[in-house]
This record gives structure tokens, sequence and C-alpha cells, in this order.
């Protein structure tokens, strides 16, 4: 029987995800548990698991196709199961939804919902309250699929109404980068023989001119293609899409004389796009500069690396900036903080998880140590190294990427002094790292040459004011400069 | 506790081995808990013994004598000699059968059997009093309590049944002899339904009805074509009279009967039945000794798991609110049994199906037209004659119709009411399209065996949707 498998939600609160690659192909066998897709959504790339054992009947989109959670993405065919009717097709067609939405809506007098007792017993079963769930059979009537789908969560839900209202954008992903002639997602004439489908779905298909035969079955019934009336609504849309789509993809795209490469804007680029655009369009930024002689640091940091080492942990200088970043907030507690517009407040944290932006082959990442100010410099570098390493390997969880107060940048890993770092939105501060370097020093009339690390503090000035910063910056300096202060905190 | 009480334990006692009762037992024994069913009388209660069960076997023997007697319309000149003996004996067989049959599903399922009445002695135990010159009783402790006591026939002041001139349903059931002549106190389903019985039999009937019409609480159209042809049968009706009282006189009785005003009229019978209405049963069941106490219909409340006010009382069947029929009571055993063996049952049922076994028979289920349209459905109406269906005509019965109600916009069927040949038969068809939220489409698409009666259902889906074949459209 047929076992539609729909994009689950990789992540908290994730609305949509890329399909990277297809693992498997149509007609595969497959076993539980065995990856079928790559797919990535805002910063990770996960691999979906086979949630049955059987084969791949029909994947449902090609690879590059940004899908909404909750869609049908693959559909599996398990021997000896139960026939399940038909998951709500229907989410992959808003347009589809809505319109049957506002028959049922009509269809319900005295609230009465018309399901069949099997459908009402899950829905007791589930703990689902029937006369909540939309129906997506004739005329409205709630399936077993809207039971279950309605089960899965209010999440799915969610994420339907967040899709809903960019309906434009996912088309236009699916359609973009296609240079291959028409109908990615329009579906082929499936031209069966014989279709089980029930009378009125048969009158709906004649109605629309559509052959029954040729409507994709996404179920199967006793071994037999049953077709749903959403399928055949479906098909019919599919079917005039795809000759709208037709020429515009015929025509040829102009280039650039010399030619040019494109790179999909998508997935990872495109979030680290919109987020930089939205901190640096909302908060204004400004950006401190000064630079710490931090010779006893050094000195400091080399005798604890060996120790560090014994531990099998690699101790940089970021735990002990995290730690003097955490040490100086508790003192300026309104550079731990976040402007909440609407609601005109500012919420000035308790919690110092700190942010480290990682360089990845696939773009920037920020990992989050959560609770800096309760962990020792030990555990703290071992979580960096940890979340780094994972962040690199997009092996990274979105929860591990959450929850941050304020952020740290190390460009001067790769070189460079000073930068004006953008603001990890909606924080409102964030210190940037030059390389650690000798640098001249001038003290007490003398110029002589020091260990130093420039900062560069952006803050968001319609919270922090310069004087904040400035006084920020000193008090890191100080516990930079004097690392011994540390065991203070 | 009673000197000489044996005690036992159980996870689940039934009260009552009806279609209610005994269907909770098997289905909670087939859930693996373990069941006790008391019953004082017979297994398979009124249904199987003295009511549904008997009165159709009686039904359909009478209407094959009839019947031969009455086809020379088809050319067969018949007077069949009707041994009501023998009737009766054959009737007692089929039940005997089937109440066999109860019994050896009960034990089957791993339902122990406790002969006896059945009260509450405290709210997790009853005591079972034995019948017969022992008296003996028993305790039995219990975690759930299921309570089908049913009900029985409601006794008009003035008319006890004293089983040789005033009878219930039961007894007149359980004649092996007919008098001459009888009167019928009462026109609902079970006084229609056995004045025919007796019509066909040749006694004499007279239905004494207080209000103007029989069959109350079924449209006229379906109530019509039923009087019509008992009154071909001989029945003579005697409406807004109430039985008042009764005395011998001579070989038989003197019924007297009063109208609104205190008129009274007298018939001269050989024996009255009175069959207007049954009560439920809850007076033998010490229900104070849990906390419990019927509302003003005698009936103990329960909720969509059957379950009553106290957690693990549940009541089912005639005692529970709900109509009186067989079906609905085992639908709410199988729930209640559902429930305490933790399953996700409710009574969630759509409609309950009930059909009158009379000549023609009426069958309903779910939403008159009327009360569609009070429920604020806009609804659509298809009928089909049976004067139109081949099969009907060929089976000499052309009377009545099927009545098919939908909800205009999407086409859901929401009720259905029939009156003719097989109305009881055919209304299965449309309870299970009410269900399964079938629309008239779907009825209507759906390929009928030709010829049959069941024809007649496709018809009215598309007399509905303004496309009937063998009918005029709307």
């Amino acid at each position: 029987m047929a076992r539609e498998f729909k994009l689950p939600d990789v992540g908290e609160g994730v609305a949509e995800g890329e399909i990277v690659s297809w693992l498997v192909s149509e007609g595969d066998a497959v076993t539980e548990d065995q990856p079928v897709a790559e797919v990535e959504t805002d910063k990770a790339v996960v691999e979906v698991p086979s949630p049955v054992n059987g084969t791949v009947q029909k994947i449902h989109f090609e690879a590059g196709t940004v899908v909404p959670v909750g869609d049908v993405i693959v559909t599996f065919d398990v021997e000896g199961e139960a026939a399940e009717p038909a998951d709500a097709e229907a989410e992959t067609e808003p347009e589809a939804e809505a319109e049957s939405e506002s028959k049922s809506a009509t269809s319900r007098a005295e609230s009465r919902t018309f399901a069949p007792p099997s459908v009402r017993r899950l829905a007791r079963e589930l703990g689902v309250d029937l006369d909540a769930v939309e129906g997506t059979g004739p005329s409205g009537r709630v399936t077993e699929g809207d039971v279950r789908a309605a089960a899965e969560g209010e999440e799915p839900a969610a994420a339907e109404a967040e899709t809903a209202t960019e309906p434009a954008e996912t088309t236009q992903t699916t359609a973009a980068p296609s240079t291959q002639p028409a109908a990615t997602g329009s579906q082929e004439a499936a031209g069966r023989d014989r279709t089980l489908a029930a009378p009125a779905t048969r009158g709906l298909a004649r109605e629309l001119g559509v052959d029954i035969d040729d409507v994709p079955a996404v179920e199967q019934r006793d071994g037999e293609a049953f077709v749903t009336a959403e399928a055949v609504q479906q098909y019919a849309e599919g079917g005039q899409a795809a000759q709208a789509e037709a020429p515009a993809a015929g025509a040829p795209r102009q280039y650039a004389e010399g030619g040019e490469t494109t790179e999909p804007y998508r997935g990872i680029r495109r979030t680290i796009g919109k987020q930089m655009a939205e901190s640096k369009y909302t908060a204004p930024h400004v950006t401190h500069h000064d630079t710490a002689p931090i010779d006893a640091l050094v000195e400091t940091r080399a005798r604890l690396k060996e120790r560090a080492t014994e531990k099998d942990v690699k101790l940089t200088y970021m735990p002990f900036v995290m730690k003097a970043i955490v040490a100086a907030l508790k003192e300026f507690p309104i550079l731990n903080s976040e402007l909440r517009e609407e609601e005109e407040e500012i919420a000035i944290k308790q919690d110092y998880n700190v942010g480290i932006a990682v360089a990845t082959d696939a773009g920037l990442m920020v990992p989050v140590v959560k609770h800096v100010d309760q962990k020792s410099i030990l555990q703290v570098a071992s979580e960096v190294n940890e979340l780094a390493q994972k962040a690199r390997d997009r092996s990274i969880s979105r929860e591990e990427m959450q929850g941050g107060t304020f952020t740290v940048t190390n460009f001067g890993a790769i070189g460079g002094e000073y930068a004006t770092p953008i603001i990890n939105y909606p924080e409102t501060a964030i210190m940037g790292l030059g390389a650690i370097d000798e640098r001249p020093v001038a003290e007490d009339g003398e110029v002589r040459a020091a260990m130093t690390l420039p900062l560069s503090l952006s803050i968001d000035h319609r919270v922090i004011d310069g004087a904040e910063a400035a006084a920020f910056t000193n008090q890191v300096m100080e516990y930079l400069t004097d690392p011994e202060l540390l065991l203070l905190e | 506790m009673v000197v000489g009480d044996v005690s036992t334990g159980t996870e689940v006692a039934v009260v009552g081995a009806g279609p209610g009762g005994y269907v909770a037992a098997i289905r909670a024994g087939q859930l693996g808990l373990d069941v006790t069913l008391v019953e004082k009388d017979a297994y398979g209660g009124t249904c199987l013994n003295y009511g549904c069960i008997p009165s159709k076997a009686m039904i359909t023997a009478t209407d094959v004598a009839h019947s031969a007697g009455n086809a020379e319309e088809m050319g067969v000149y018949a007077d069949p000699e009707v041994d009501v003996g023998e009737m009766v004996a054959w009737k007692d067989e089929v039940v005997e059968q089937l109440t066999g049959g109860v019994e050896q599903l009960c034990k089957a399922n791993g339902v122990n059997l406790i002969e006896g009445r059945a009260e509450f002695a405290g709210n997790d135990k009853l005591r079972v009093v034995h019948g017969g010159d022992g008296q003996g009783s028993e305790t039995i402790t219990y975690e759930h309590c299921i309570v089908a006591t049913g009900s029985k026939p409601i006794e008009v002041p003035g008319f006890e049944f004293d089983g040789e001139h005033v009878l219930n349903s039961r007894q007149a059931l359980a004649m092996d002899d007919y008098p001459e002549s009888m009167v019928v106190v009462g026109a609902g389903y079970i006084g229609m339904e056995i004045s025919t019985v007796l019509a066909k039999l040749g006694v004499d009937v007279t239905v004494v009805e207080m209000l103007d019409e029989a069959l109350v609480g079924y449209e006229d159209d379906l109530a019509r074509p039923v009087t019509q042809h008992a009154e071909e049968l001989g029945i003579d009706f005697e409406f807004g009279l109430a039985a008042d009282s009764w005395a011998e006189s001579g070989d038989g009785i003197v019924v007297t009967a009063a109208d609104e005003d205190g008129e009274t009229t007298d018939f001269e019978t050989d024996k009255v039945l009175v069959a207007v209405g049954r009560q439920p049963v809850t007076d033998t069941l010490n229900l104070d000794a849990v906390g419990l106490e019927p509302n003003e219909d005698g009936r103990i409340e329960t909720d969509d798991q059957a379950r009553t006010d106290v957690e693990n009382v549940f009541a089912i069947g005639d005692v529970a609110p709900g109509p009186m029929l067989a079906h609905k009571a085992s639908k709410e055993g199988e729930v209640a049994a559902e429930v305490i063996a933790g399953e996700p049952a409710a009574l969630d049922y759509q409609a309950v199906p009930a059909a009158v076994f009379t000549d023609p028979e009426i069958a309903t289920v779910g939403l008159t037209a009327d009360a569609a349209e009070a429920q604020g459905f806009e609804p659509a109406v298809g009928k089909f004659p049976f004067s139109a269906s081949g099969r009907a005509l060929t089976t000499g019965e052309g009377e009545g119709f099927v009545r098919v109600v939908a909800d205009e916009d999407s086409g859901f069927i929401l009720g259905a009411q029939i009156v003719g040949p097989e109305a009881s038969e055919l209304i299965a068809e449309l309870a299970l399209a009410i269900e399964l939220g079938a629309t008239l489409e779907d009825v209507a698409a759906t390929i009928h065996t030709h010829p049959t009666l069941a024809e007649a259902v496709k018809e009215a889906s598309e007399h509905a949707l303004g496309h009937a074949i063998h009918t005029l459209n709307r």
C-alpha cells in the first residue's frame, strides 16, 4: 500500500527546506531509517530517513526545490500494509485547499461534521477534535488523512500558514532554477487502464475534463490505483499551470558578454543575506575600536594550553575572550539585550549565551555556548571546539544555534585588525576580534612591541550609547590585559 | 452480607442478558476482561424471547398464509389451513435456537453466566438473588458494572395483565389458540404489528387509541399506507378513546373506553391487548446503593461513553436515554465494554435506523426534511414510488415509496424514510450512507442490481439530484 511521506519539521520552527539531493530513485527498495534525501533548511543540512521498509513509488519534487514543511515529498509502496487514504495532498496546492475550505464551511450546518465512523474513532484515538478539522474529502468530508494530519500537530498548521503568506516565493523558487523545458512540478499523465475512485470523484473528473486514468494515484486500494477528488483537482490545475509555464521556460535567457556562472541564492546563503539585511537596515550600527595589550594573556594561555591538552581540550584565546566579555556584560547588562520595538521594551537578558560566528564552506553559522557565566574556561573551550566542528560538518542542530544573547566574531583568525561587524539581530551588540599579533605599543614614553588584540564592538545605537560601548570595551580590555582578574569571576 | 452468600469477584458485571447486555458481555470477554453476566429470566432478553424475534416469526408466518390466500391476482387460488399451535411451536424453535446461540457465544467468549436477579449492595458489589425454591443468593464484587435491565410493558390502570383476559405483547405472542375477537389498546408500532398478525389470522381486531392517529411520531405519508392496509385487513380504528375499564361478560369481556369529554364506548370482545408503550426497569436494582437515581423518564442518565454519574457504572439499552431499540442497545453495549477496556470508543453515531414491521413496513433513519430544515440545512428531497419499481410490482406490493433527504449544498445524505416492501432491509444502505458522509451522487452513481427494490434508493437519490430516470423530476 502507498504510504506518503511529508517533509518533516527537521528543526524547531523550520518552515521549508531545500531538497539538496535525492539519495534514492523511484523504484528503489528502501529500508527503515535509510536516508532518502538530503534537505537543507535555514542553517543545517539533514538527511531525511525513510520511515518504512518498502519501495520508492514516487518522488514528488526534484532536487533543488524548496518545499514547505508538511508537503508530501515521496510516496513509498509498503507491502502488506492497510490502505491509508491520501494524506492531504491538498497542502501542496494552497489554492485547492482554500477552495475546499470555503466549500466545507458552507456545507456545515449546525456544526455537524461529516466523517465516517472509522475516522471518528481514529480522531478519538489521536485526541483530535473532529469539529476543528478541515475536511478535504468530497464536499468537505473529513478523511482519515485529515485527522492524521491534524494529529501531527498544530506546528505543521502554523508552518502552512507561513508558507501561505509567501506563496510567490515558494512557487518561484520551484520554477526559476529549472532550465529544463516545462513541467517540473506538474504531473505526467499516468495512463492507467483501471482506476478506483468514488463516484463523485469520477463526476468531478468529467466536469474538469480530466481522464481519471491519467491522474497520478498516490494511493492504492486492494492493489489498484486509487484516485481522490483532490488529486483530480490538482491534476487539472497542474495541467493548466504547465501549459502556461512552457513558453516562459522556453525563452532563452540573456547573459552578459563574457559569460557568467550563477549559484543559487537559497538555503543558508539566502538566510544569511536576509538576516544581515534585516540587522543592518533595522539597527543603526556604531562600531567602537580599541586594542588590548595581552602579553599576560598570551603567557597564561601558553601555560594552561599544556594542561588543557592533557585533558584533550584545545585551548584557544576564544574562551578567555568570552569569559572577559561575560564578566563585562554583568557590569554593562545593556549590551546583553534585545530591543522589542513593537512591545516598546528593551529586554535585558539574564542568561549569558555567547554566539560564535563560524565560517563554514556553506557560509556563516553562529553556534551558541549557553550559560558561559556558569562554565569553566576549560568547559567553554571544549564546547566551542565541539560546536565549531559541528557547524563545519553541518551536523549542528538548530537548537544549538538558538538562544544567543551576545555574539563574538573572530575574523582575526584569517587576518586583519579592525572590522565593522554586523549585529546578530535581534541582539544589540557584537564583538569582533582582530588577529592577535605583535604591534607597537607606547607606554611611559616608550614604544615597545607588545602582543595585542584589536577589538571592534558594534552596537545598536537605538539601545546602547557610544559611552556605554566605550566603557564596556574598556572593561573587556582590562580583563584581557590582566587575565588574573578573571579568577575573581 | 447475608449468611450463606457466596462471594465472587469480577472485572465487569453485566446485569441483564438482552441485546445490550449480552453484546456488552461478549465484547468485554473478547477484550480480555473477566466478565460476569447476570440474567434473571432468559438469555436474549425481551428482544429474542418476547419481542422482536417472536413477533417477526409470527408476522412472517401469518404473511405466508395471508399472501397465499390472497394471490388470485397472480392466478393462485388457495385457502391455506393454519394450525396456530404448530405456528407458535415453530416460532418457539426459532427463539430457542437463537437464545441457545447467545448462551454458547457468551460461554465461548469466557463470560461467566449467573442466573438470578441482581441488585446493588454498595458501589462495588451486586447481590444476586437466585429464583426458585432455594432462594439462595450470592454477592459479586465488580470493578465495573453495566446495567442492562431493559424495559417492560406499561400497565394501564385498571388493566392489570392477567394473561387470560388482559394481555401484554409478550403474552399475546405466546397464545397458541387465537380468540375470535380482540381489542388492542394502543396504535403504536407494537400494537400495529400485533394487530396485523391477529387480523391475518382472522381475528376481529379493534384498535383503541387515545390520540387521533396511528403510529404517532412517523410522518403522515408513512403511516397512511399502513392504516389504510390495516383497514383493508378488517381492523377497526377507534381514535380519541382511552381505555378506561373492563369487565367479564358471558364468555368474553367488555372493554370500556372514554373520550376527552368522558363519553364512554363499550367494546365486546374476547381479550384485550394493552400495548401503550414500555418503561425502563430500574426498580429491582436498588440504585440508591450506588447513589444513582432515575430521571423523570425513569431512565438512568449516561454520557457519550454510556457512563452514568457513577464512574464505574454504565447503563445501556432501554434503561438509558434514547429510543428503545435492540440495535441501539447493542451499540451501547459494545461501546461500554470498549470504554471499560480502555479503548477510545464513544457513542458518536449520526443516526439510529428504526423499522416498523407492519404491512407495509416503515423504516426511517436520520433526519426528515422538516428536521433537516430546523437544523439549518437546506434540504434536497428525492422520492421514488414503489409503483414505478419493477421488482415491487413483481412481488405484488407496489405501494409506498423511498424518500431521501440530503443537504442541497453539499449533497450529503441526512436522512431517509421508506414505507413499502422490505423497508426494514432497504434502510440499511441509507444508514451506511449517512454514517460515511456519502453524497446523493455517491449513491446515485453506484450501480444497483436490477431488478431489485434497492433500485428505489438509487432512483430517489437521482430524483433529489434532479435526474431520475424512472420518475418525473422535481
